[in-house]
């Protein structure tokens, strides 16, 4: 119950496809720029993404205090948790908003399949859906709340496509054919690639440009 | 048609109880994920021994008699001794995660309520006193706020409230996959009288009778605290 409300970014995708990595890329680039972030990490049944994210972005590159990194349990019940019934999940924003109202950005996490994933807007303002190439060329045509209802469509992995037998062509032809004039973005969180564009798309849409609150001051 | 208002409070029962209503509960085991994974419960008739102790040792005495005593504060508009009920069930509650989860659950629930009922003053003033620090949001005393507001009977509020954490337990025991469908609800069926006995046994106590006495289980809370791995939050 925070007297002001934090940007909130929700990023959702199947279980593997990179939605972690992405994290780890984009909020150095964000620190690069002066922007906060804080991490809310949805994990299924570990918490070892929260804590990967932790170890990285806090202990080791010291880019946020090692509690803004929260993991939190949703009951086997993703989806539910950031969609019908995100209370637990607005509890623990407001309770870092709280904590931490210098914070330019709060990042929601959590696994989700391209079929049902959407995040409740009470949660959540902006909502990139990321996949990967290997589940094949196909994933965008397939639809699902996810990949038509996100603000962002990220598709990673792209190095690998030639050894899965996915075509970028037809993702890209599909993705466009789907999602109409909202955008999408071909990355590899392996090396970064497209990531800076991940970043600016948050920066644009979700902050407004505004300058952090930081330098704001 | 003659729709009365004990109609609508029927109604307003079915609300709170339903699963739907959004409070979170289904991410909370209790400590039953712990007693899953270390195999020290094994079958439905097991699990249902296990929530007469939750019932009878745990939320009986403590959770529901706080229901009652602050259900009366709301029936007299005494904010005052509210604040001291939820103070007092807050710091009764040992386990970190089981509080957290309770004041999280019981905020949101407060929240979601006063988007729909304005205008209820005694329920307005516990949320402003929420977000001054002056009270916790446990459950049991948003429940009892609720209830209150929406004309609901005291006891029935203790049976919602007690049925719904029976309800939740097995919901996790399904998607731990302890147990089928079918075996959930006979276990629900079977819990029934103890849901009616612990409310006869608690809902009128004063507030200072509450207790609490469970230890093993308490234990098991602290332990789930620890878990690498976890699917619930509790």
């Amino acid at each position: 119950m925070s007297a002001k409300r934090i940007p909130r970014v929700g990023i959702g995708g199947p279980v593997g496809s990179g939605k972690t990595m992405l994290i780890e890329q984009v909020v150095p680039i964000l620190s690069s720029r002066g922007y906060r972030a804080g991490i809310i990490s949805n994990d299924v049944v570990s918490r070892e993404d929260a804590d990967r994210m932790r170890q990285n972005l806090a202990t080791q590159k010291g880019l946020m205090a090692e509690d803004l990194v929260i993991g939190l349990a949703t009951g086997g019940c993703p989806h539910t948790a950031i969609r019908e019934d995100p209370s637990m999940n607005i509890s623990v924003v407001e309770e870092m908003e709280e904590k931490h109202n210098d914070l330019d950005l709060i990042i929601i996490e959590s696994g989700g399949d391209n079929i049902t994933t959407t995040f409740s807007p009470a949660l959540a303002d902006y909502f990139i859906y990321i996949i990967d190439v290997s589940g094949g060329d196909k994933y965008p045509r397939k639809r699902g709340l996810g990949i038509e209802s996100c603000d962002l469509l990220v598709i990673n992995k792209i190095d690998i496509a030639p050894h899965v037998g996915a075509d970028l062509g037809i993702m890209e032809r599909d993705a466009k054919a789907v999602r109409g004039i909202k955008p999408y973005v071909f990355v590899n969180c392996k090396t970064g690639q497209g990531v800076k564009e991940v970043t600016e798309h948050i920066i644009r849409d979700v902050l407004f440009e505004f300058p952090p609150k930081a330098i704001a001051k | 048609m003659n729709i009365d208002k004990m109609d609508i409070q029927e109604i307003s029962i079915l609300q709170l109880s339903d699963s739907f209503f959004p409070t979170g509960m289904y991410t909370t085991s209790n400590g039953l994920e712990t007693l899953f994974y270390s195999k020290k419960i094994n079958n439905a008739n097991e699990l249902r021994d296990l929530i007469k102790v939750y019932l009878e040792h745990q939320i009986g005495p403590a959770d529901c008699t706080a229901l009652g005593n602050a259900y009366e504060c709301a029936d007299k508009s005494d904010l005052s001794k509210l604040l001291k009920v939820d103070q007092i069930i807050y710091a009764m509650k040992l386990v970190r995660e089981i509080r957290d989860a309770s004041t999280r659950s019981g905020t949101q629930l407060l929240r979601c309520l006063t988007s729909f009922i304005t205008g209820n003053e005694l329920m307005n003033q516990y949320q402003q006193a929420i977000k001054q620090g002056q009270a916790a949001g446990v459950y049991s005393i948003v429940m009892a706020v609720a209830s209150n507001a929406l004309k609901i009977p005291k006891k029935k509020a203790a049976i919602m409230m007690l049925y719904t954490f029976s309800v939740s337990i097995v919901g996790a025991a399904l998607r731990l996959g302890m147990l089928q469908h079918f075996e959930g609800q006979r276990i629900i069926h079977e819990l029934k009288p103890t849901i009616l006995d612990t409310m006869i046994n608690n809902i009128d106590r004063p507030l200072i009778s509450m207790w609490q006495f469970a230890p093993e289980i308490d234990i098991i809370q602290i332990s789930h605290e620890k878990l690498d791995s976890k699917m619930f939050i509790t």
